[in-house]
């Protein structure tokens, strides 16, 4: 089974739950989801999301200098972000034990 | 996101942003910012690897071709598949932006025509007409662009080709004159439009006060409609067509204003400072725009008569003196006076053209044959020229200071005092006649 196929359903709940630690700017998402043991999630997908994720209202975004030069977009959790990211993750929670109960049945 | 890309990063971009083309401007510009800050990152990490920036094939085979990337991007973004954006109601906004374009056409003309129309009322009555057409313009230019960058404009063939011509013109001059052109001479392209068709509306139509408060104010506006212009280029949809006024405007008004007495070019008029109401601009008395300097009446027998005039409201109908004091100048430097006493009296020059102060002749005699009869006599009964002086209504104003003269008498008297022009009340005759 490839798992970026999974990955493409719940790459929202990623990294919505990367920003809940702190906000972030793009590349710093994508390097804590990889951090996190999501190295096969595709670079372009994780700025798209971030978009979709914006265009959805659940993100704030702002623009911060940084040290190395470049001035950086920040994204972080608003309450919308909040809100969807608690009842994405009731979902998964839900999603994943069906799962796993019925991965267990087959085993049994 | 300040960086800039250079090498292969830079073309790697580029591709993504045409591979992404169809999105709206806006979404394109922000998604691209974020890009951006990833092939910076992307980059400074191969650097880190090799020397030297890394190369195309480094860059594929790290984040995929231009193409998949921005395919990628595109599925997780939500963005609607390539070439499937906005197409259905292209066609209203095609003829929105036919009519906003013709109205843009049309607005300026109703505007030049009024402002040179004759009729002040039919002329400002044009100049809203034309106003509102370009305003209509502006809206129906926003309706077609649907949100989206006026450069869209651009990518019509003909826009194209003007945008082409522009640059053409541009490229001549070096980047320092480029750079002088937009920072010195778009503030004052901004301020001067708004001085000349703020003021020239007011200056054409209305008062003189009025006329430097309005192009006092043109000016702030034009300077913040260029600001705003700067930041939302959808303001251009309203601009153009009023630069397009202004630029006709600002030539005409300057040549008017060298010449003197045109129709705009009552800017440099003593005149209007606290005159108001139509013709505020021109001093003294005209007719179908020719100046009056004198008026010789007659009574219904066709016999000279000498009068005092009053407007409606009782203010005295005043003419600068063109007699022997006041043509060979006043010694003490003041003004010459005004009367309202006609006929005035007038210095009669001499051969030269000019008159001598020391032995200066004055007549009130018309200089030209008495007018015959008029064939249908007026309903009104004229006064009489006896009777004409007592009759006039005395205006609630302080009394002239000597008694009116009867036709033939000759009473020569010197302004006492030289009052501003057209100051209520105060009515200095002088009658030397003979």
């Amino acid at each position: 089974m490839d798992p970026s196929q999974l990955l493409k359903g719940v790459l929202d709940l990623a990294v919505l739950a990367v920003l809940r630690e702190a906000d972030g700017y793009g590349y710093d998402v994508l390097r804590r989801l990889r951090a996190a043991g999501l190295e096969d999630v595709a670079d372009a997908s994780v700025y798209g999301t971030l978009r979709r994720l914006f265009a959805a209202g659940a993100l704030t975004t702002y623009v911060l200098p940084s040290e190395e030069g470049p001035h950086r977009k920040y994204y972080g959790l608003n309450k919308t972000g909040r809100d969807l990211l608690a009842q994405s993750t009731k979902t998964w929670h839900h999603f994943a034990d069906t799962m796993s109960v019925l991965l267990e049945e087959e085993a049994a | 996101m300040n960086t800039t890309l250079t090498g292969p990063a830079a073309a790697y971009l580029a591709e993504v942003r045409t591979e992404l083309s169809d999105l709206p401007p806006g979404e394109l510009e922000d998604v691209l910012d974020d890009v951006t800050d990833h092939l910076t990152e992307v980059t400074g990490e191969l650097t880190g690897e090799l020397t030297g920036e890394p190369s195309a094939q480094a860059l594929a085979d790290r984040l995929g071709t231009p193409r998949q990337y921005a395919d990628e991007l595109r599925t997780a973004a939500g963005y609607p598949p390539r070439g499937q954006a906005a197409r259905p109601e292209n066609a209203g906004a095609m003829a929105a932006l036919r009519w906003g374009i013709v109205a843009a056409t049309v607005g300026p003309f109703f505007l030049i025509t009024g402002i040179f129309s004759g009729s002040p009322d039919s002329g400002f009555l044009l100049c809203l007409l034309g106003l509102a057409v370009i305003g209509g313009a502006g809206a129906l230019g926003l309706r077609a662009l649907q949100g989206r960058h006026p450069r869209v404009v651009l990518e019509t063939p003909r826009g194209s080709n003007a945008a082409a011509t522009i640059r053409g013109i541009l490229d001549q001059l070096s980047p320092g004159q480029r750079r002088e052109l937009r920072t010195v001479g778009q503030p004052v392209w901004w301020v001067a439009r708004g001085i000349v068709v703020g003021g020239g509306l007011f200056g054409v139509f209305g008062a003189g006060a009025a006329t430097v408060v309005a192009a006092v104010a043109g000016a702030a506006f034009s300077v913040w409609v260029g600001r705003r212009t700067q930041e939302d280029r959808r303001w251009l949809w309203y601009v153009v067509p009023l630069n397009v006024v202004a630029t006709i405007a600002v030539p005409v008004w300057l040549v008017a204003s060298l010449v003197g007495g045109g129709p705009v070019g009552r800017f440099d008029n003593p005149g209007y400072v606290g005159s108001s109401g139509y013709n505020g601009g021109a001093p003294g008395l005209t007719i179908d725009g020719q100046p009056v300097t004198n008026i010789y009446p007659f009574d219904a027998a066709g016999r000279p008569v000498k009068v005092r005039l009053y407007d409606e409201k009782g203010q005295p109908i005043n003419l600068p003196l063109q007699n022997c004091a006041a043509n060979g100048g006043n010694p003490d430097g003041t003004e010459p006076g005004v009367t309202n006493l006609f006929p005035q009296s007038i210095a009669v020059q001499d051969r030269d053209g000019f008159s001598d102060p020391d032995n200066c002749r004055e007549t009130d005699k018309p200089p030209f044959a008495a007018p015959p009869m008029p064939a249908t006599p007026t309903t009104s009964p004229l006064p009489t020229p006896g009777a004409s002086t007592a009759s006039l209504p005395t205006p609630g104003l302080p009394t002239p200071t000597q008694s009116l003269s009867t036709p033939g008498a000759s009473v020569p008297v010197v302004p006492t005092t030289a009052p501003p022009v057209r100051t209520p009340g105060v009515t200095l005759t002088v009658a030397p006649t003979r």
